[in-house]
This record gives structure tokens, C-alpha cells and sequence, in this order.
């Protein structure tokens, strides 16, 4: 993970074929992809996210495989990201190495302490703002929690969860160290312009 | 490939057990088929022989799994030697995780007779230290399982020559073939097979069938004697009035 540059995430939806959405999204300028199907074969899953590692590489981006960790060592990808229901962290470490991405969904402090015990190399906190891309059953945690966790925690923490070009300054000036996004590029009517354009917000919210 | 010792050498060409009669003769001199089946494929099972009956785990046909798989999977294990598969796909790799813990902790295996296996994600297998993994039809590559997790009994489900063939090239170490009879949980895969093509898988692969789909005590000696090293089943286990019973048909079945 390249940590100088903010990192930005686009993360797959179901209804979209994820290659041709990793394609536009690393056109636009994302560092990392994530793969994330929740529903697909495993034969479906492999050799998209070997395109997909692929695809990354000739872009100098990061591969991250949502959930399948074992798809991710097929594939040999970069890493793989984990939410609380996924196989427990220290787990999924001790399978990874030291030299694959661990990643790991948390919503409090708590959790983003007990990840970052557990060998996680970047927290993804969320959701931060009201979204759709996901039903969500809790509140969002707002810009605070951003503060909140940053504070204490020195791996990157990558902001998700209804963040757009209007919002995604304020994200980063708490602290995120990168944001995650699904709908906002899935959704736009012209998905690597929509990534091109949150990658130019973020060059410029930096500066 | 991995090389045989001299001991495992010898101890291939001296069955540890009476040979089953097999009347249909390979076409190929295939060292394992119907004699006590010896794992060369990975460190851990080296010289481990494989259970001949095979149970796959449907939780939905239990009303608490969290406590009743458990309890089955105890029963059986103390009962005869059976590789257990866990296959709940609807299931949190986090729930799988904690599930496979609770199955290794009841099965007894004072002899480590039998194994453990995961339906498709080698990492829980891994992760839980189980003995294998078991790939569905629409799986992952079984030649990059095998490379990533080499040292696992793996196993692929197969509905045709072709893919058993294939399975094996891959580098399975056991397959599925069927539905070999009428199943109610297996219709989408169309008509059942039939004795005659699980013969003719047995005969092409040198590796261990077994028969899935309708399977009984009562029709296991039949596959068996068309090639099938074993029988593997899903709902006869969870469903028995009598496993104790039914466990006792098994074996006398898969002893003749």
C-alpha cells in the first residue's frame, strides 16, 4: 500500500460485471480494488480476481479480496479484506504472512484496537455518512469516530460509507488516511470520470 | 510429486486388509483400487487410510445445528471411521469458523481414523487445522487449491467421466460421482446415473470414488462391487430414526 498518496478504494457491486468496474475505476486513478461478491461461485470469483490482480498490477494498485481469503491465496492477490462475520483476524494473519494486506471493517475504537492487535495492516471505518449501498441497521458514526480512532491507532484508516466529492475533504482533514467507496463509482453514470474526479478532490483537499 | 519412503513402498504392495472380490477387473493394474487405500499426496495423511463412508453435514435439516451436529458427529466418529464434511453454505465464514472448531473438538478420533473436510473454503480448513477441503462443481480451480494449500486431502465433486478425469489430472486425491440414484436433493442435476457410469469412472480414475446420491446401506455393496471405493451421504444421517442402527447397516455393508 503506497501511504504518501491518499488511497482510494473502489469497492464491486453484485449487479456489475467487477472487472469491467475495476478497469473504469483504475482508468480514473483508484489505488486499491476490492473485490466484493457475496453471492458468486468460486469459479466465478478466481478468475475475476485474477483479472482484476492483474489489472491492478499494470496499474501499480492494490488487489483486496473481500471476505474469501481463500480465493485470495489462489489468486495470489494483494491482501484481503475482512468484516466482523468473516474468519476472526489473527486467523487470517497467520494464513497471510507478513507480507499480504490484512484489512479489517470496524465501526468503534474498541473494535479498531482489537483489529490492530490482531495484525490488521489498515482499518476500513464505517459507515460514516448515511448510504445506499449497503441496508444498514445502525447509525452512521460521522466525521467524529474518524477523530476519535486516528487519534490512536498509527495504521491507515480508510473512511467508508456514503463519501462523495462534496464530503470527501472533511474526511480526510479528520484524519483518513484514504476513502472507500461503492455506489459513488458503481452508480455514476460514468464510473471512471466519477473516480477521476473524488482522485482530483483528493490531490486538492491535501494540498 | 512427492516421493515415497521405503517403508510406504512396502507398505503399498502388502494390503493391511482382506481385499474386497472385485469382479470387474481394471483395465490398468491400479495399486489402491478396493485395497486398503494409503494417502501419498500430502505430509500430514501420509500412510492414513481413508474412511470408506463419507458424510456431508446439511444443518437446515437440524433445528438447533449449534449443538446437534456436534452430537451426530460424536455418535458417528465413535461408531466407525467417516470423513466428515462441513457444507453450510449459507453460513458466515465466522460461524463456519467457530462450527469447525466445535466439530474437531467432538469428533473422536483416538486413532485420527477420521477426517475432517470444509466444502470449498480451504482457508477455514487451514485456519482450523482440518484435514481437507471439498470442491463443489463451480469451485475454484482445484490445481490452485492444490498449490495453495498443498498439504490438504482434496476432493472434487464430479458429474461426468470428463470432469473425473479432469479432477484427477488436477491433482484430487478422492472424487464424488454421482447422483448415482434418485435423490430429492440433487434433481437439478437431472436424471440419476446409474451403476454402469459410476463403473466407468472407477475404471478410467485410479484414484478413490465415491458414490453420492440416494445412497443406502442397502445399495452400498452394490456400488462398491461397480468400483466405488466408498459411499458418501447427506440426509439418511441427520434424518435416521436409528443411526445407531443405520451405522451398523453401513458397516456390515461396506465390510462385505
Amino acid at each position: 500500500m503506497k501511504q504518501q498518496k491518499a488511497i482510494l478504494c473502489c469497492i464491486t457491486t453484485d449487479s456489475i460485471c467487477p472487472v469491467s468496474q475495476a478497469e473504469k475505476a483504475l482508468n480514473g486513478g483508484a489505488s486499491m480494488i476490492q473485490l466484493r461478491n457475496k453471492s458468486a461461485s468460486g469459479a466465478d470469483l478466481y478468475s475475476w480476481a485474477k483479472r482484476i490482480q492483474e489489472l491492478c498490477q499494470a496499474h501499480d494498485a492494490t488487489c483486496i479480496i473481500n471476505d474469501r481469503l481463500d480465493i485470495a491465496l489462489a489468486v495470489d492477490a494483494d491482501g484481503v479484506h475482512l468484516g466482523q462475520n468473516d474468519l476472526p483476524a489473527e486467523a487470517a494473519r497467520k494464513l497471510l504472512g507478513s507480507k499480504r494486506i490484512l484489512g479489517i471493517s470496524v465501526a468503534t475504537a474498541d473494535e479498531a484496537k482489537k483489529a490492530v492487535a490482531s495484525g490488521a495492516d489498515y482499518l476500513g471505518l464505517g459507515h460514516i455518512f448515511p448510504t445506499v449501498s449497503k441496508h444498514k441497521s445502525s447509525e452512521p458514526i460521522g466525521l467524529e469516530r474518524i477523530v476519535e480512532v486516528t487519534k490512536t491507532i498509527s495504521i491507515p484508516v480508510i473512511a467508508i460509507g456514503g463519501i462523495t466529492d462534496d464530503n470527501v475533504c472533511d474526511v480526510l482533514h479528520a484524519g483518513a488516511s484514504g476513502i472507500a467507496v461503492i455506489s459513488a463509482v458503481a452508480n455514476a453514470p460514468d464510473p471512471e470520470n466519477a473516480t477521476g474526479s473524488l482522485s482530483q478532490k483528493i490531490h486538492k483537499c491535501r494540498q | 510429486m512427492y516421493n515415497l519412503t521405503e517403508s510406504e513402498r512396502i507398505a503399498m504392495k502388502e494390503p493391511l486388509c482382506q481385499e474386497v472380490n472385485n469382479p470387474y477387473p481394471a483395465k490398468v493394474v491400479l495399486p489402491f483400487r478396493n485395497s486398503f487405500f494409503l494417502l501419498i499426496t500430502g505430509m500430514k495423511q501420509v500412510n492414513k487410510a481413508l474412511p470408506r463412508l463419507y458424510m456431508v453435514s446439511n444443518c437446515r435439516e437440524l433445528s438447533s445445528p449449534d449443538t446437534q451436529l456436534p452430537e451426530l458427529v460424536s455418535t458417528i466418529t465413535t461408531h466407525l471411521p467417516v470423513i466428515i464434511q462441513l457444507r453450510e453454505k449459507h453460513l458466515s465464514a465466522k460461524a463456519l469458523y467457530d462450527l469447525t472448531l466445535k466439530l474437531k473438538a467432538a469428533a473422536r478420533k483416538p486413532d485420527r481414523t477420521s477426517l475432517l473436510t470444509i466444502n470449498e473454503r480451504f482457508d477455514i480448513s487451514l485456519a482450523t487445522n482440518s484435514d481437507g477441503v471439498h470442491l463443489p462443481e463451480n469451485s475454484c480451480p482445484l490445481a490452485r487449491v492444490r498449490s495453495a494449500a498443498p498439504d490438504l486431502l482434496t476432493g472434487k465433486s464430479t458429474h461426468s467421466l470428463k470432469d473425473a478425469v479432469a479432477a484427477e489430472s488436477d491433482g484430487a486425491d478422492y472424487l464424488f460421482f454421482g447422483p448415482v440414484f434418485e435423490t430429492p436433493l440433487k434433481k437439478r442435476y437431472g436424471p440419476p446415473m446409474g451403476l454402469d457410469k459410476l463403473e466407468t469412472v472407477c475404471r478410467n480414475v485410479s484414484i478413490p470414488v465415491y458414490a453420492i446420491g440416494g445412497i443406502t446401506p442397502q445399495n452400498t455393496n452394490h456400488c462398491l462391487k461397480h468400483g466405488a471405493y466408498g459411499v458418501a451421504a447427506m440426509s439418511i444421517f441427520s434424518s435416521a430414526q436409528n443411526l445407531a442402527r443405520t451405522l451398523d447397516n453401513f458397516q456390515s455393508s461396506l465390510d462385505r
